[in-house]
């Protein structure tokens, strides 16, 4: 679950053969030779509809043009869910969103929270208040003081939409607020992992020899731990986890997968006239890879990333539904979900935060697919 | 093809040796007790036991290499310096002396002449409590400076006979035959002198009998019973097969952390030692020889834990494995077959957003909904097949796609073949291998979600003992399945590398062509 093997796996055998001729280790090769053998004579690259399976029946239509909609329909998600993430505060808070009391005018109170407005009692702010703009919902990821106690375990009703949870906390306040600390900190460990994958890919691509056997030997290495395990042995290593420790334990089972497509693209590219070209024109290595090299990765690495956010988020919720993942008490799907386990008649516990969350996988994984299937022409 | 297999495992060393650095790495990040409890200058009980905690985990050891390997010889010599110069570390070293007993004597009691009067008495007063153990002097003896020092050379000129290694294997051999209170006593008086001994013995014998009188021969001479009070360490003729085991390991544990304690190294044995004296090589040994420690959590030998455990989640794997390659290879090669048909596209719908629900989602919803039908283990294999079965569709359709457009294919039809035939007989045939190759690298995701999936449905295996073990930061759980996952993984690889040569020649060729350049 949390660690399915990247969809890339498979598609990843339709592109060329990315290893270089000389011996290859096996490990990093495995996932280009799973499904086809590298050396077979290949199919020309473009597959015209008629040539393709004489047994099939018509074809309906094109199955790239789906793919690409579907994409464009993730791609659309992504972004709202990313909206709803930057502001989470203007759709759900326990403060206005600009409201004056006293006499003074306060902007956007719900994010930088003003001592002398948090601690007064939710109750009198709304009647001392002269004027207020509320958010849609007037709720934050946690109880607020003196805000009127919410029945615990309660099912939707006028005050709380979707229900609360075991602390009396508004469910769909946790659920909208749980978007930004998952789609973050994916973002930023997706991130991290690309960086530290292009450059450590990149060196052993460009530079080959004791470099490439020194990262490829690394990349198994990591590789062979199922990531859940190696994040888990991390968190308890460690005394007391914080969300950093996460983070890096995340970036950490990641690159591996970056480094490996990188090296492999920076391999294949090195063999390419234009490249030969610019180094006899005198270009730096540097320059080669920058000007002639990346511009090729970066197709394969966007869509790395897109596949690599739905992953962040899935291990994110399972290691939260495990209650080992995020420390403190900062909204988060998994962690509303796991109460289910105690009060499995509380539906709406797993029903809200989990609809989003297959809403994020999805939207990305149908995101990855389409763009890959638009830099890969074999599979339009 | 055996070559070729060879060749296969073989390239797995350099990743397993890796492999086991990343976890080294990661015991590295555990806390040094010593960080958190600081320990009062004189208090000499609490820094012992801090020495434990850290021995325990080899703390005291070099990380990669070490230059200076210390034995027995070493640690007396540092030991008499200390207590003659009379520093802050003497109370701790006479404490010490008094510890390590009998197998000091050889390297102490010779020198002691050597010795300026005021230091000699008190090193002799601080191997009291070795004389108490082997139950000779009187208390006048050992309690006065002059007296205790007269008595230990007189001790040596009477005994050092007895402290040869020749004599003690004699003795001990003797022990694991046949019960003797004399032979017993003769064993005492040479003290943690026969240690050495005693533990090879422990190592080979099988006889309940004679591995009791040797625990309680160990546990005597070490002070370990009496130390705790209990006697946890000590086996009866009539334990139990269970007990028996976890004894044995506990005293192997045990020997395998203070053998430096007790044994001269010699030439040879000092340059091994550089490199096995050292965190990372004794923790890798331990790990091969199957000396994973003990589990804090309830005291059991780790080893005979992931024995117990570690069936159910494999088999839970497998069996996912199976069940989503018998859904999953249909339903890819009827979608390859209708490419580009609503079929295919549905197919391809439901393959996606199986793949995008979390396996926790599922595993709660059989949970919830299918108990009444589920019996034993069929709902979390069920919720785990999910976690591979898109690939393996995906996988299947692609190959088969493939298949389909080989040439061979195309002859088949128009020499008239039936189409069901040519599906089967000529594409399916070709395109199943990857698929069957790919179960191996679908072992890292089955592990991660059977790790979810037994919690869910409380089925105690690996990942279930995984989560109470961070519940109590048993940190010698956590290190043992995070080197066992990858070490499987590793082989599923290979495994897998190997069954794709076995059942395409071509990959055979190519491999052995790379090797060869």
């Amino acid at each position: 679950m949390t660690d399915r093997p990247s969809r890339s796996d498979v598609s990843k055998s339709k592109r060329p053969e990315a290893d270089g001729p000389e011996s290859v280790p096996l490990l990093l090769a495995r996932a280009s030779r799973v499904s086809a053998p590298p050396e077979t004579p290949r199919r020309p690259t473009t597959v015209r509809k008629d040539a393709a399976p004489p047994l099939a029946g018509v074809h309906w239509t094109n199955p790239g043009a789906i793919t690409l909609r579907l994409g464009k329909a993730g791609l659309l998600v992504a972004a709202l869910l990313l909206l709803l993430s930057i502001f989470a505060d203007l759709v759900a808070s326990d403060l206005p969103i600009i409201c004056k009391v006293h006499g003074t005018v306060y902007v956007l109170p719900n994010v930088t929270r003003p001592a002398e407005l948090d601690a007064m009692d939710r109750q009198t702010l709304s009647e001392e208040a002269e004027w207020a703009v509320r958010p849609l919902v007037a709720r934050g990821p946690a109880v607020a003081p003196g805000e009127d106690r919410a029945p615990l375990l309660a099912p939707g009703q006028a005050g709380h939409l979707l229900g609360t949870d075991r602390e009396g906390r508004d469910v769909f306040a946790r659920t909208v607020h749980g978007t930004r600390s998952y789609l973050v900190f994916a973002l930023a460990a997706v991130a991290a992992s690309l960086a530290l994958g292009v450059v450590l890919g990149a060196v052993a691509g460009l530079f080959g020899g004791a470099a490439d056997a020194l990262v490829s030997r690394i990349v198994e290495s990591i590789s062979a731990f199922p990531p859940l395990v190696l994040v888990l042995g991390a968190l308890a290593a460690v005394p007391r986890p914080t969300l950093l420790t996460l983070f890096f334990a995340i970036a950490l089972t990641r690159w591996p997968e970056v480094a490996r497509l990188v090296r492999g693209e920076v391999m294949l590219a090195t063999t390419r006239d234009y490249v030969l070209a610019a180094r006899a024109l005198g270009a730096s290595p540097f320059r080669v890879l920058r000007r002639h090299i990346m511009p090729n990765v970066l197709g394969p690495l966007v869509v790395v990333a897109a596949s690599g956010v739905s992953s962040v988020v899935l291990t994110e919720a399972s290691l939260d539904f495990l209650r080992v993942g995020t420390p403190g008490g900062a909204a988060s799907w998994g962690e509303t979900m796991s109460q289910f386990r105690d009060a499995p008649n509380a539906w709406w516990l797993l029903a809200f935060p989990g609809v989003l969350l297959v809403v994020t996988i999805v939207a990305y994984n149908l995101m990855g697919e389409a763009l890959r299937t638009a830099l890969d022409p074999r599979s339009r | 093809m055996l070559a070729f297999a060879l060749r296969r495992a073989i390239w797995a060393i350099p990743t397993l040796f890796g492999v086991s650095l990343v976890v080294f790495l990661l015991t590295t990040l555990l806390p040094d007790p010593e960080a958190d409890a600081p320990i009062a200058a004189g208090d000499v009980a609490a820094r012992i036991r801090l020495d434990e905690l850290r021995r325990a985990r080899f703390l005291d050891l070099p990380r990669l290499i070490n230059v200076a390997p210390r034995d027995i010889r070493a640690t007396v010599d540092e030991c008499t310096a200390h207590i003659v110069a009379e520093d802050e570390d003497s109370a701790f070293c006479e404490a010490r002396l008094a510890h390590i007993g009998g197998a000091a004597l050889p390297h102490v009691l010779p020198r002691l002449d050597d010795i300026p009067p005021a230091s000699r008495g008190r090193i002799a007063l601080a191997l009291a409590p070795v004389a108490r153990r082997m139950g000779i002097g009187d208390e006048a003896d050992l309690t006065q400076p002059d007296r205790a020092a007269l008595f230990w050379v007189r001790f040596w000129e009477d005994r050092s006979v007895d402290f040869t290694e020749p004599a003690v294997r004699r003795s001990v051999q003797r022990i694991t035959t046949r019960q003797s209170e004399l032979l017993e006593q003769d064993i005492r008086l040479v003290d943690t002198f026969a240690l050495q001994q005693l533990m090879a013995a422990l190592k080979t014998t099988r006889d309940p009998a004679a591995l009791s009188r040797l625990t309680r021969l160990a546990a005597h001479v070490t002070g370990r019973d009496a130390a705790s009070g209990a006697s946890s360490h000590v086996l009866e003729p009539t334990s139990d097969r269970a007990r028996v085991r976890a004894v044995v390991s506990e005293w192997l544990s045990w020997w395998y952390v203070h053998e430096t304690d007790y044994i001269v190294l010699n030439g040879g044995e000092k340059v091994t030692a550089s490199i096995a004296q050292t965190r990372f090589s004794k923790w890798v040994l331990g790990a091969v020889t199957g000396q994973l420690g003990l589990s804090t959590r309830d005291g059991l030998p780790i080893f005979d834990k992931l024995i117990a455990r570690g069936p159910i989640t494999l088999g839970m794997s497998m069996l996912a494995m199976l069940v989503s390659a018998l859904v999953g290879v249909p339903i890819g090669v009827i979608a390859a077959w209708r490419r580009g048909h609503a079929i295919d596209h549905g197919a391809a719908g439901v393959v996606l957003l199986v793949y995008s629900i979390p396996t926790f989602l599922i595993a709660e919803l059989l949970a919830k909904f299918g108990h009444a039908s589920g019996a034993g283990l069929v709902l979390p294999v069920l919720a785990l097949s999910t976690v591979s079965l898109s690939v393996v569709t995906q996988q299947q359709r692609a190959s088969m796609i493939e298949a389909l457009g080989q040439d061979y294919v195309r002859s088949a039809r128009a020499k008239g073949a039936r189409t069901l035939r040519v599906a089967i007989v000529h594409a399916l045939r070709n395109a199943l291998v990857p698929t069957v190759t790919i179960a191996g690298v679908q072992f890292p995701a089955l592990v991660g979600g059977a790790f979810v999936v037994e919690e869910v449905f409380d089925v105690r295996g690996v990942g279930w003992e995984t989560l109470r073990a961070i519940e109590s930061h048993d940190a010698a759980w956590i290190v043992a399945v995070t080197l066992l996952c990858a070490i499987v993984t590793t082989a599923c690889l290979v495994a897998s590398d190997i069954a794709y040569g076995v059942l395409d020649p071509r990959v055979r060729e190519t491999q052995a062509r790379r090797r060869s350049t």
